[in-house]
C-alpha cells in the first residue's frame, strides 16, 4: 500500500459536488496510483460519472481537492490545462464520435491538431490504432454504421491517438454483451500491460470490476463506501457493500412518517427524511 | 396573499437572473468564437465546406424566393405607379426594394430556415452525445474547431447569397413588368440605373453582414448550450434548442433591420 501511496499520480481530498443545491459528493478522497487500473463503481445516480467529470477538467472544482502530480487542477490556466488533456485520453460512454466523419478521420482528429506529422504518417498510425482495437477493416465506415461495441472501440482508439499516461473511460461495459465487454476488459488489462497506462475506469459492471481493478472505490449515495483491492472490497463486512455485491434491490429503508410527508408535499422537500 | 406575491416576485427574480445570465454567456460565446478564427487548428477547408453547406446548398432555395419575389414587386409595383402613370419608374422601384431591403433580410430568414436550423441541430446533437466535451478532453477549443469556422463562412456566403437574391429578384421583376405587362424594357432598366446608388448597395452589403453575424451567432450558440441549463441532455432539448434558434434569430434580424436602416438613412 506504501508503494501505491508513493506513487499516487492524482490526489482527491475531500471533493464536494453541486449540482445547484444538490449535493452530489461529499467528501470524496482516494489517490490513483501510476500505472495501476482503479475502478470507481457503484450504482447508478451514485455520482460516479460526475466525479469522473472532475477529474477530466469538464466540471470546475474548487482549488485543494484535486492534485495531479501535486498540482492543483483548480489552479491550472488555460495553457496547463492544455498541457494536462494532452496527456490524457478519455472514452466516453457512448464512445462521442464525430458523425460527421470516417471512423479513420475520427482518430485522425487530435493527431492532424495537435502533431504537424505528414497525412502519410498520421494514416499509417491510424491504422495502428485501429489494428489496437480490432477494428483493422473499419476505418472507412462512419459511426453510424457500427454497432455499439464498436463504437466504443473506435472512441477508444481516439482516446488512444496521442499516446496518453492516464486514460479515462466511462463505462466500458454498459449496454454491450457479455463477450464484447469481457473484450474490452481485456483491451484495458493490455493497455496496462504493454504501455503501463494508468487507467481509471468507472462502472457499475461487479464482474469486469473485479476482473480488471488494482485499487477498487466504491461510491455509495455521493460518498465512498470502500477503497482499497479487490479483495478486500470482496471480503468487506459492510452491509451495503454486501448488499451492492449480492446485487440485493434497495430495500425501503423510508420511515412511515416520512413517505406520508412526501405524499402529501408530493416530495418537493428531498432530503428532509431520511 | 403573501406567499402569492412572493411567490411571482421570486419567479420574476429567476426569469430576470436567468435572461442576465444567458446574455452574459452569449456575449462570452461570442468573444470566444471570434477569438477562435485566429487560433489553432487551421481551418481553411473546414470553411471551406461550411461555405459550401450554407451558401451553394442555399442557392437554389435563395434562388426561388429571390424569383417569386422579384415577379410579385413587380404585379405590385405595376399596379401601384399605373395609377400615377409612371409604370416606367417600375425598375427603379423594384431595385431598390431588393437591393436596401427585401435581399439582405429575405436571403438572411431563407437562410437562418434552411441552414441555420441544421447547424444548431448538429452542434446541439454533439453537445448531448459528449462530442463537445470529447473534444474538450483531446485538449481541442470547441470554439476554434466548431464554431469559428461557421462563423467566417457565414460571413462570406451571406453577402453572396444577398447579391444573388438581388440579381434574380430584378430579374423576375422584368419578367412580370416587362414582358408580362408590357412595360418598356429601356426604361425598367433605365430606371433603375438611374435611382440605384453606391449608398444602396452599401446598405445592403452592411445588413447582410450584420444578419450573417446574428444568425450564426444564435444558431451555434443555441446548439452549443443545449439542454445545459436544464441539465439535461436529451434529443427533445435538440428540438428545442433548433426551435429557438430559428424564432430569435428571425426576430433579431428584423429588429436590427430597423435599427441599421435607421442609423444608415
Amino acid at each position: 500500500m506504501a508503494e501505491t501511496e508513493a506513487g499516487a499520480i492524482i490526489q482527491v481530498k475531500s471533493l464536494n459536488s453541486f449540482y445547484g443545491q444538490r449535493r452530489v459528493l461529499q467528501d470524496i478522497s482516494f489517490e490513483v496510483p501510476a500505472g495501476k487500473v482503479t475502478v470507481i463503481m457503484g450504482v447508478s445516480g451514485c455520482g460516479k460519472s460526475t466525479l469522473l467529470r472532475h477529474l477530466i477538467g469538464l466540471k470546475p472544482t474548487d482549488p485543494g481537492q484535486i492534485f495531479v502530480e501535486g498540482r492543483d487542477l483548480a489552479g491550472f490556466d488555460a495553457r496547463q490545462m492544455e498541457a494536462f488533456r494532452k496527456r490524457i485520453g478519455v472514452l466516453f460512454q457512448a464512445g462521442a464520435l464525430f458523425n460527421s466523419m470516417s471512423v479513420r478521420d475520427n482518430i485522425a482528429v487530435p493527431l492532424r491538431v495537435h502533431t504537424r506529422l505528414a497525412e502519410p504518417t498520421i494514416s499509417i498510425m491510424v491504422r495502428i490504432k485501429l489494428h489496437q482495437v480490432g477494428l483493422t477493416r473499419f476505418g472507412d465506415y462512419m459511426p453510424s454504421q457500427l454497432s455499439g461495441g464498436m463504437r466504443k472501440r473506435a472512441g477508444l482508439a481516439r482516446a488512444l491517438a496521442m499516446d496518453p499516461e492516464m486514460l479515462f473511460v466511462d463505462e466500458p461495459s454498459s449496454g454491450l454483451d457479455p463477450i464484447t465487454a469481457a473484450g474490452l476488459d481485456d483491451l484495458i488489462l493490455e493497455l496496462r500491460e504493454a504501455m503501463g497506462m494508468t487507467l481509471i475506469v468507472v462502472t457499475h459492471e461487479l464482474e469486469s470490476a473485479f476482473r480488471i481493478a488494482d485499487q477498487l472505490i466504491v461510491l455509495d449515495q455521493g460518498r465512498v463506501l470502500a477503497a482499497g483491492m479487490p479483495e478486500s472490497i470482496r471480503e468487506s463486512r459492510d452491509e451495503r457493500v454486501v448488499q451492492f455485491l449480492t446485487r440485493r434491490a434497495d430495500e425501503r429503508t423510508r420511515d412511515q412518517e416520512g413517505y406520508l410527508s412526501d405524499l402529501l408535499t408530493g416530495g418537493r422537500k428531498v432530503g428532509v427524511h431520511p | 396573499m403573501e406567499g402569492l406575491l412572493l411567490d411571482v416576485l421570486s419567479g420574476l427574480g429567476r426569469w430576470t437572473l436567468g435572461h442576465v445570465r444567458g446574455t452574459g454567456r452569449a456575449g462570452i460565446f461570442l468573444m470566444h468564437g471570434v477569438r477562435g478564427v485566429f487560433r489553432k487548428p487551421k481551418k481553411f477547408r473546414a470553411i471551406l465546406g461550411h461555405v459550401h453547406f450554407i451558401g451553394t446548398k442555399s442557392f437554389f432555395v435563395i434562388g426561388f424566393t429571390a424569383a417569386f419575389t422579384g415577379m410579385v414587386l413587380g404585379l405590385q409595383g405595376y399596379y401601384t405607379l399605373s395609377k400615377f402613370g409612371s409604370e416606367g419608374l417600375l425598375g427603379a422601384a423594384v431595385a431598390l426594394s431588393l437591393i436596401r431591403e427585401l435581399g439582405p433580410v429575405l436571403s438572411a430568414l431563407m437562410v437562418t430556415g434552411r441552414a441555420g436550423s441544421a447547424i444548431c441541430a448538429e452542434i446541439g446533437i454533439m453537445r448531448i452525445e459528449e462530442q463537445i466535451d470529447a473534444l474538450e478532453c483531446m485538449a481541442i477549443d470547441p470554439h476554434a474547431y466548431l464554431i469559428a469556422p461557421r462563423f467566417v463562412a457565414s460571413l462570406v456566403a451571406m453577402p453572396l447569397l444577398t447579391a444573388f437574391f438581388d440579381v434574380v429578384g430584378i430579374a423576375g421583376g422584368y419578367l412580370v413588368g416587362v414582358s408580362l405587362l408590357g412595360v418598356n424594357p429601356g426604361a425598367y432598366l433605365d430606371g433603375m440605373q438611374k435611382s440605384v446608388e453606391w449608398l444602396d448597395v452599401y446598405m445592403g452589403l452592411v445588413k447582410s453582414f450584420i444578419f450573417a453575424m446574428l444568425f450564426i451567432w444564435i444558431c451555434t450558440y443555441k446548439g452549443y448550450f443545449a439542454g445545459v441549463d436544464r441539465g439535461s441532455f436529451g434529443p427533445e432539448d435538440v428540438g428545442r434548442a433548433t426551435t429557438d434558434a430559428v424564432v430569435v434569430s428571425s426576430v433579431a434580424i428584423l429588429v436590427s433591420d430597423y435599427v441599421v436602416t435607421s442609423l444608415l438613412l
